[in-house]
């Protein structure tokens, strides 16, 4: 009878997995609801959460974790990326390169090269994928849409002119039938835009401006949208992060907050049309683009249901907004601030004009790198806890009339910082666990699970497992290289695997087979 | 040299600069700028010491192969055709930065001259506690002729990669004290000066303290104000 019932099993998985050969590719829909064997975009699901609901990797049994199998890349260039992982085969990029892995082995099953070029190779997020379509974003800022089956180009199109300074290294966002692409480009006086391209052929279904063009008086330019944004599909609403104004380090030539430079937006996905907007930083000189995550959660806040909008912003500020109407529920700092003179009534950080850069130099925490940047935080719902890598820093700034005021228009120069994890609290902002990461910082992202599980990264190329209650370190395994990407979770033939990478290396980790 | 064969030279030459602008596109003016000025992060190379001193890629070229990890650059291991190229690429933006007219971006001696000495020694002495550990005629004596302008107040406000010693105790109760040489939650590791080896061990089965003087000027940073600063820099350049 146990063995009927075993060989039943073992039926109905070679029908699934036939049945999946056979329908190969990514229903938008599923982004909705992702399965515990699919990562299905850049940040898993919608929500911007970083959060597994596996359990097999648990606090007892994670010690034993160890390596499934590496890949490796062979590039000069970082893995920044976070795989997609559909119908077993895991997509991820460096800048002009995208592999197709098979998750169960780490065997290539293909890899695509992009043509040289003279954009940034600064970094590449990863791809998206439509259907059987992948979209990638490269350095001279076009947008390719590939073939998951074979690599093979099926269009190129350019998002935008690379000539003047732009160029693009975001994973897009997939929403029903909108590819949606930003851009960055910080040495040029250069207007950030969302567009929304039509996954089939490559036209562009609508574009949002975060700024007026160039030379619009008093005006900023920037405003770059270089991280993949969040989605709410109750709402309809995405919500982007924008970069920092241009020029950068002086605010002669744009007086005012520099609207909608390092803000929060919430758009339509169907039309671009802008529901809301709330600035993190309020007329930047600083570099502090208010990108990362917009992390959606739904819970309570101080006894009321909310659907909340919660970001560790590079300025040093954590922010809870109402992401219905993009109202402040909470703004705190999570680490050293010096440049601001308090918070308005909006909840916004006042700028302290004594510490714009000057000739003579101003020591600012935290430094341009800021408290946090682009790698993921993590909500874990069963804690409350927001864990993200923080970097306590100093820089100092300059900037003189010498310095113009295009592009970067000042200097700036890191002093001093560490990196250190950090779990808060929410409804109160307050810090409640944290766990030094060493020397510089870290900068790895961080995954939690449902098993109480915080998978990060140190500054010394470690990667670890600590327990979610309280921030102790249960497992680690040395790398040799800092991680730069976000590590990701899933199951395949009852097997919890988490994979992380750290230089060019891909590294899949899991319990060991019986 | 007939006037057809320097087109030619001239001719390689742009070629040789345009190749090296294209790897440096890729790869560095993301931190160092476009123009080799500066942009996020990286520092201005037409101001570069190691720049100044370069011939045809030499001392360029070993900064980009080995890169700065304790500054954050990374290692290039990039073939010694687009070295060259890369090198001829920074020259090139020296020269025209240094030929621009007026004022020049970036930072100038000239502009960390706002501060008051007097004010600057007072602090040294008083709240800066800078006194406890350093001493104008013994080991700042002259620090101004090593260093000026924003590498001295660079140094100043956090001497990175400043040694730090550390004692570890075995388990045998034998003690050993040298150079540290490593440390994370896991492992620390140090040059033992008996024998000149490195050796490490599991934090777990050691016990071991750390002595880093230099930790204090991170302390300090949160307590400066930027007159402080300023007022220190023109105590510490009259250190001559």
């Amino acid at each position: 009878m146990k063995l009927l019932f075993q060989s039943f099993l073992l039926n109905c998985c070679v029908c699934t997995t036939l049945l999946f050969a056979g329908t190969s590719g990514l229903d938008p829909s599923v982004i909705l609801h992702p399965p515990a064997d699919t990562w299905p975009s850049y940040h898993g699901d919608y929500s911007g959460r970083r959060h597994s609901s596996l359990t097999q990797i648990n606090r007892s049994n994670v010690r034993n974790l160890g390596l499934a199998w590496a890949f490796q890349t062979g590039q000069e260039d970082e893995i920044k990326s976070s795989p997609l992982l559909v119908d077993g085969i895991l997509y991820f990029t460096v800048p002009d390169n995208v592999w197709a892995v098979d998750a169960r082995s780490g065997h290539q099953i293909w890899r695509y090269t992009y043509p040289p070029n003279k954009g940034f190779h600064i970094g590449q997020r990863g791809v998206a994928m439509y259907k059987d379509s992948l979209y990638f974003t490269t350095p001279d800022a076009h947008l390719i849409c590939l073939d998951a089956k074979d690599g093979k180009v099926r269009w190129n199109i350019v998002i935008a002119d690379s000539a003047k300074g732009y160029w693009t290294t975001l994973s897009p966002l997939v929403v029903r039938n909108h590819v949606i692409v930003g851009v960055s480009g910080d040495f040029d006086n250069l207007r950030g835009f969302l567009r929304s391209i039509d996954p089939d052929t490559g036209k562009t279904q609508w574009t949002w401006y975060s700024t007026p063009p160039a030379g619009t008086p008093d005006q900023p330019t920037g405003g770059m949208t270089w991280m993949t944004g969040t989605y709410d599909p109750g709402l309809n609403l995405v919500y982007w992060g924008t970069g920092n104004p241009t020029p950068v380090l002086t605010a002669k030539t744009r007086p005012g907050d520099g609207l909608y430079t390092c803000s929060i937006v919430a758009l339509n996905p169907d039309n671009g049309k802008l529901a809301w907007a709330f600035q993190p930083s309020p007329h930047d000189t600083h570099d502090w683009d208010a990108v990362e995550t917009p992390v959606l959660v739904d819970g309570d806040f101080h006894g009321t249901p909310r659907k909340m909008l919660m970001q560790t912003s590079r300025n040093g500020y954590f922010f809870v907004l109402d992401r219905t109407n993009g109202k402040s529920l909470l703004t705190t700092t999570f680490g050293p601030v010096n440049w601001s003179l308090g918070v308005d009534k909006d909840g916004r950080p006042i700028p302290n004009p004594d510490k714009d850069p000057a000739p003579d130099g101003r020591l600012i925490a935290p430094d341009e790198g800021g408290m946090t940047n682009y790698r993921s935080p993590s909500f874990d719902p069963s804690t409350g806890l927001f864990i993200v890598d923080a970097h306590p820093s100093y820089g100092i700034y300059f900037a003189k009339p010498a310095d113009g005021t295009f592009g970067w228009a000042g200097a700036d120069y890191g002093v001093w910082g560490k990196g250190i994890l950090e779990a808060i609290d929410y409804q109160t902002g307050k810090i409640r666990w944290s766990h030094e990461l060493g020397p510089g910082g870290s900068g790895a992202g961080v995954l939690t699970t449902d098993s109480g599980l915080t998978f990060t990264g140190d500054a010394l190329g470690n990667v670890l497992a600590l327990d979610t209650s309280n921030g102790k370190t249960l497992w680690h395994a040395g790398t040799s290289r800092g991680m730069q990407s976000s590590p990701i979770a899933y199951e395949l033939d009852g097997h919890e695997y988490v994979l992380t990478s750290s230089g060019g290396v891909v590294f899949v980790w899991a319990l060991p087979a019986d | 040299m007939s006037v057809a064969f320097a087109g030619a030279d001239r001719a390689a030459e742009t070629k040789l600069i345009e190749s090296g602008q294209a790897v440096f596109l890729q790869r560095c003016a993301f931190c160092h700028g476009r123009d080799a000025g500066g942009g996020e992060t990286g520092p201005d190379l037409t101001r570069s010491k190691l720049v100044a001193s370069d011939v045809g890629g030499d001392k360029i070229g070993e900064v980009v192969r080995a890169g700065r990890p304790s500054g954050g650059m990374p290692a290039f291991n990039l073939p010694a055709g687009e070295i060259t190229a890369l090198a001829a690429f920074v020259h090139e933006e020296k020269k025209l930065a240094e030929s621009q007219k007026g004022g020049r971006r970036g930072v100038d001696d000239a502009d960390l001259q706002t501060g008051n000495a007097a004010a600057g020694k007072s602090y040294f002495e008083g709240a800066g506690t800078c006194s406890k550990c350093h001493s104008p005629t013994g080991d700042l004596a002259g620090v101004a002729t090593r260093y000026h302008g924003l590498k001295l107040e660079e140094r100043m406000l956090y001497p990175s990669h400043a040694p730090a010693s550390v004692t570890v105790t075995l388990p045998s109760g034998e003690t050993v004290t040298g150079k540290l040489e490593y440390h994370d939650e896991f492992t620390v590791g140090l040059k033992d000066p008996a024998t000149g080896w490195y050796r490490s061990w599991p934090v777990s089965q050691v016990k071991y303290q750390i002595d880093a003087p230099a930790e204090a000027h991170a302390e300090l940073l949160g307590k400066y104000t930027d007159d402080d600063i300023h007022n220190l820099m023109a105590y510490l350049q009259t250190l001559r």
